[in-house]
């Protein structure tokens, strides 16, 4: 508990205030489509070896916002680094290799292949993988037997080493979900992001991704997810991140963001607390 | 719902058209003059006067679509340089008309992929049908049919046999969607997997109408067509027919989708047919009419052609279906307006290519066209820029 | 009913080089469609171009009394210089196709590859090249046969292997069958060591699902052209073997040919090692059965023998639709791993 504590002991609960040790930094993120903004991120720094959630009703740009981190959708204006390094114009792939890796809301299980196969594919460093170098086994051989076992252990850990030779196709929903954790592991991430973990998952494996995510933190990966459901957000995250109509409306400890009147005002309307019997009559 | 007709993207394309057209042309009417004694020289051994097409796409069957030359020789006839401007309205003329022709073809094939996403690659085959179609009915020559040794002739007058062809070809169509798309749908088989299995099945058919009809050339008509002299043109009657008909078809086709219920609701499946479903449009009745009238369409477009052309076989429409889907995926997949305008272009650039280009690379050149609009705007003229990777 | 002479022309088509020249085509595409979900409606468009490379080198060495860039070469050298012209044809055929369309959706792709393959057999067959590429008419055999079949350790004669005879040397010939299948095993070969390496697992992760592969940090659009670029060149050198057993003919690889080979590699099962090989001969050895079947039974007035062409065809586009509708894995494939996907 109280190394938890310690990171945002002293962090303003203000949008865009500034972190710790931040991983991430992103200034001026401004992303539209047509006419419509759908990111306008002034300033968000993500602390380094926390859990942090980033919430929003619907609409509020939380996966445009992904997507724009992770390389998969180009901003109109903005700049983030990660670790100080700017991943302005990096492709998705890159970024990836860079230390971050993102899950994504509708799984992307490669069904058709083994989940033995979709854990190595996740490993990076892999030879084999370019075109001479896997006319050649003898030269690939070795790595692939050390990605192979550390697949295993992460099956095991995410209690999917029975199916390891399975075609992804053919597990349920929620050990999909699993097996996408797994797989980003792989490359030893630095910061993990989570589209919508719990999304379509049933509740009883809601516990179980709830305490893989801390165990992610407690081995030293940072995790930020987007999140719809206020129960996992308030249980496992340190900090949270308020997104509505693309901007940052707040910012702060789980116990504390939710009672913002902004934050309220965002998820239930602006005059949710206004007694309507008066326009009724 | 955006809006029917894209105004400013057609005038647009239509002026980025012309001025191109225009500065080419006379940027090169210096060379011209001794590469069209040239191809005249080069396509009087292929005897293919500017509108006709050499290639065969079935290596058993070497076709050459002979045709007569009553059709405009303008390269073979005149020898002055005022020949020059002759040409190029002779072929702006022959463009459209044959754009209007390949409209009517393509519009079918656009709505097809708006509201099921299939790329439909038998729809040559439709063209063709509906040609083939005819002048089995109508000929005057032995005909028979497959299996049956018996030869036999019809001989109905043209129009009659057109119609009931029409008329065949739009239950074609009602049979496809109802006894193989739908099912595919309802199980739904993939758009990749169903486009594979409309490559199996214009693979069938087109083998189906060679085997029917063999590899002759068919004429619909054996009357001897009078030409008429327009100031720098000239045309035929048949031509003025098959452009009159074809723009009452094709006018026909946007009041329908325009102003009828039946027509919005088919442009909200085009469009999304998700919503539609949604907005309680009966998204399967609507295919099923789309199916009807797209093989309606394609036959109109195939029997105008023949009369076009002089001439049609059995693979006349398999040989038109890259230039279909250059049309669609120029005005924009799945935009039956946009098929229009994609044609009309796809028309004029065929035709036109010939002032400059040997007669034999016309077909070339209007690929040539599709692969570079894939390239900087894969939604084409009209449609919207979605993610289309 | 001569069924003996049928079989027998069937058995023939088991080990033809046309079937392995074909095998070889498919094992390509099997690179394209089976390994990365490219849509190649093409294929025949890098045949040509591995024809005309092959052929035109080895005419023009010829013309110039066997030199090459001023050097005296030899039957062999010749050879080699052709193989490269056809392989470096067939790989800028491939890079070009592949630098605008590998960002499009599947269906574009398969229009634009159509598109593209066609635009090679128009220009090919087009009178203004008459010159480099003979036309429609193409390019005869005696101009570019010649170093291969000078090769041939087979005697200069008909020779008679059981009940199957055919010229030792000389075009359709026993010593075109031994190296066309050689060719064949080294390409099946090839398939199963990277289909089964690390570089083929990112190709059929790549099929699935190209946002998730990109998510693991691979470059998608690298090995999607890595894929198109290989397949193409294998190709092409089935287009090279096809031409060894008859002539270089635009108008033989057209639309048709693309996908009767795609019919092929569907039937024997895409995605498997073996799967173009048995698609293939099935494909082939079918053909002349349907063919013999019924010329033999179904009288003349009928079916006329013109007719017997289309007929058999229809029957392959037949079987096309079916295949695809029925049972994609095709013979030897697996279901769960189906190679067709909904992209």
């Amino acid at each position: 508990m109280t190394a938890k504590e310690n990171l945002f002991a002293h962090v303003a609960a203000t949008p865009g205030a500034a972190k710790l040790d931040p991983i991430i930094v992103a200034h001026g993120i401004r992303r539209s489509f047509g006419g419509l903004t759908a990111v306008d991120v002034e300033h968000l720094e993500v602390q380094r070896h926390a859990i942090t959630a980033l919430i929003g009703p619907n609409g509020a740009g939380k996966s445009t916002f992904f997507n724009l981190l992770t390389g998969f959708d180009k901003p109109q204006k903005g700049e983030w680094s990660f670790n100080g390094d700017s991943l302005q114009s990096h492709s998705p792939a890159k970024v990836a290799r860079a230390g971050m890796v993102r899950t994504f809301q509708l799984t992307k299980a490669l069904s058709r292949m083994t989940v033995i196969e979709n854990m190595r594919l996740g490993a990076t460093g892999q030879g084999g993988e370019g075109f001479f170098t896997a006319l050649v086994p003898p030269l690939w051989r070795a790595k692939e037997a050390q990605i192979s076992v550390k697949a295993e252990e992460l099956l095991t850990r995410f209690k999917l080493i029975d199916k390891k030779d399975d075609f992804a196709g053919e597990l349920s929903g929620g050990q999909r979900k699993l097996l996408e954790m797994a797989r980003a592991l792989m490359s030893d991430p630095e910061i993990v992001m989570l589209d919508e973990p719990m999304a379509g998952v049933n509740p009883a494996l809601t516990e179980s991704l709830l305490k893989h995510i801390v165990e992610l933190r407690e081995q030293g990966v940072t995790v930020l997810f987007v999140e719809h459901d206020m129960h996992m957000v308030r249980r496992i995250s340190q900090w949270v991140v308020v997104m509505a109509e693309g901007r940052i409306i707040a910012e702060g400890p789980p116990e504390t963001v939710m009672l913002n009147t902004a934050v309220q005002d965002a998820y239930l309307g602006a005059h949710h607390d206004t007694d309507l019997s008066e326009d009724l009559s | 719902m955006k809006r029917s007709i894209d105004t400013r993207a057609m005038v647009r394309a239509l002026v980025v058209f012309l001025v191109a057209a225009v500065a080419v042309t006379w940027l090169l009417s210096a060379q011209s003059t001794a590469s069209t004694t040239e191809s005249a020289g080069a396509s009087s051994v292929v005897a293919a006067p500017a509108n006709v097409s050499t290639n065969a796409t079935n290596d058993a069957l070497a076709a050459q679509v002979t045709g007569d030359s009553v059709v405009q020789d303008a390269e073979t006839t005149t020898t002055a340089p005022p020949r020059q401007n002759n040409q190029l309205a002779q072929n702006i003329v022959n463009g459209v008309t044959f754009g209007l022709l390949l409209a009517l073809a393509s519009v079918g094939l656009s709505l097809i992929y708006g509201t099921t996403g299939l790329s439909n690659f038998a729809h040559g085959e439709q063209v063709s049908f509906g040609a083939v179609l005819t002048y089995f009915l109508a000929t005057s020559d032995k005909v028979s049919l497959p299996l049956i040794p018996q030869e036999f002739t019809i001989g109905l007058p043209l129009i009659f046999a057109a119609i009931f062809a029409i008329m065949i070809a739009g239950g074609a169509g009602w049979l496809q969607d109802k006894f193989l798309w739908g099912p595919l749908r309802r199980k739904r088989v993939g758009v990749v997997q169903q486009m594979i299995v409309s490559i199996g099945l214009s693979l069938a058919l087109v083998n189906l109408l060679q085997w029917w009809m063999g590899g002759r050339k068919m004429r619909l008509t054996t009357t001897i067509d009078t030409r008429h002299q327009w100031g720098p043109v000239d045309i035929s009657n048949q031509t003025i027919m098959s452009a009159i008909i074809a723009i009452v078809c094709l006018l026909g086709v946007s009041w329908f989708l325009l102003y009828t219920r039946l027509g919005r609701a088919t442009r909200a499946v085009s469009d999304n047919s998700s919503l539609a479903a949604a907005s309680g449009i009966r998204v399967d009745s609507i295919v099923r009419l789309v199916w009807i009238l797209a093989a309606a369409l394609a036959a109109v477009g195939g029997i105008l052609l023949a009369l076009y052309e002089q001439a049609t076989s059995f693979d006349a429409g398999a040989r038109m279906l890259l230039l279909m889907f250059a049309a669609v995926t120029l005005g924009g997949l799945g935009q039956p307006f946009g098929a229009l305008v994609g044609s009309l272009i796809i028309g004029l650039v065929v035709e036109v290519s010939t002032v400059w280009l040997p007669p034999d690379l016309k077909f070339a050149t209007a690929l040539g066209i599709l692969i570079v609009v894939l390239l900087f705007r894969p939604q084409g003229i009209l449609g919207r820029a979605q993610r289309v990777g | 009913m001569d069924f003996i002479g049928l079989l027998t022309d069937a058995g023939r088509e088991l080990f033809a080089p046309t079937t392995a020249a074909f095998a070889l085509a498919a094992i390509g595409l099997n690179f394209h469609f089976g390994m990365t979900g490219l849509l190649n409606m093409g294929h025949a468009g890098f045949m040509l171009l591995g024809m005309y490379g092959y052929a035109i080198t080895v005419r023009e060495i010829d013309k110039n009394g066997g030199q090459f860039l001023g050097l005296p070469v030899g039957p062999g050298a010749t050879i080699v210089i052709g193989i490269l012209v056809a392989i470096v044809l067939a790989a800028l055929f491939g890079l070009l196709l592949g630098w605008p369309t590998l960002k499009l959706r599947g269906d574009y792709l398969a229009i634009v590859t159509i598109a593209a393959a066609e635009m090679v057999r128009f220009l090919g067959r087009s009178q203004s090249f008459k010159n480099l590429t003979g036309g429609s008419t193409g390019i005869r055999g005696t101009d570019f046969k010649g170093p291969f079949e000078s090769l041939s350790p087979f005697p200069d004669r008909q020779v008679t292997v059981g009940p199957f005879t055919m010229h030792g040397s000389i075009s359709t010939s026993w010593w075109l069958v031994v190296i066309s299948w050689s060719v064949v095993a080294v390409a099946a070969l090839l398939f199963w060591r990277l289909s089964r390496s690390p570089w083929g697992r990112v190709l059929k992760g790549v099929r699935e699902d190209e946002d998730a592969v990109r998510s693991l940090g691979k470059n998608v659009y690298s090995y999607k052209m890595q894929a198109l670029v290989l397949g193409g060149v294998i190709g092409a050198l089935g287009g090279v073997l096809w031409s060894f057993g008859s002539a270089v003919a635009p108008d033989s690889m057209g639309r048709p040919t693309t996908f009767w080979i795609w019919t092929s590699l569907l039937l024997g099962g895409a995605a498997t090692v073996l799967g173009p090989l048995l698609g293939s001969i099935l494909f082939w050895t079918s053909l002349v059965l349907v063919k013999g079947l019924a010329a033999m039974f179904i009288p003349d007035s009928w079916l006329d023998p013109t007719e017997l062409e289309p007929f058999s065809l229809m029957l392959v586009g037949v079987t096309l639709m079916v295949l695809v509708i029925f049972r994609p894995q095709g013979i030897l494939g697996d279901r769960r791993e189906l190679a067709i996907n909904d992209r």
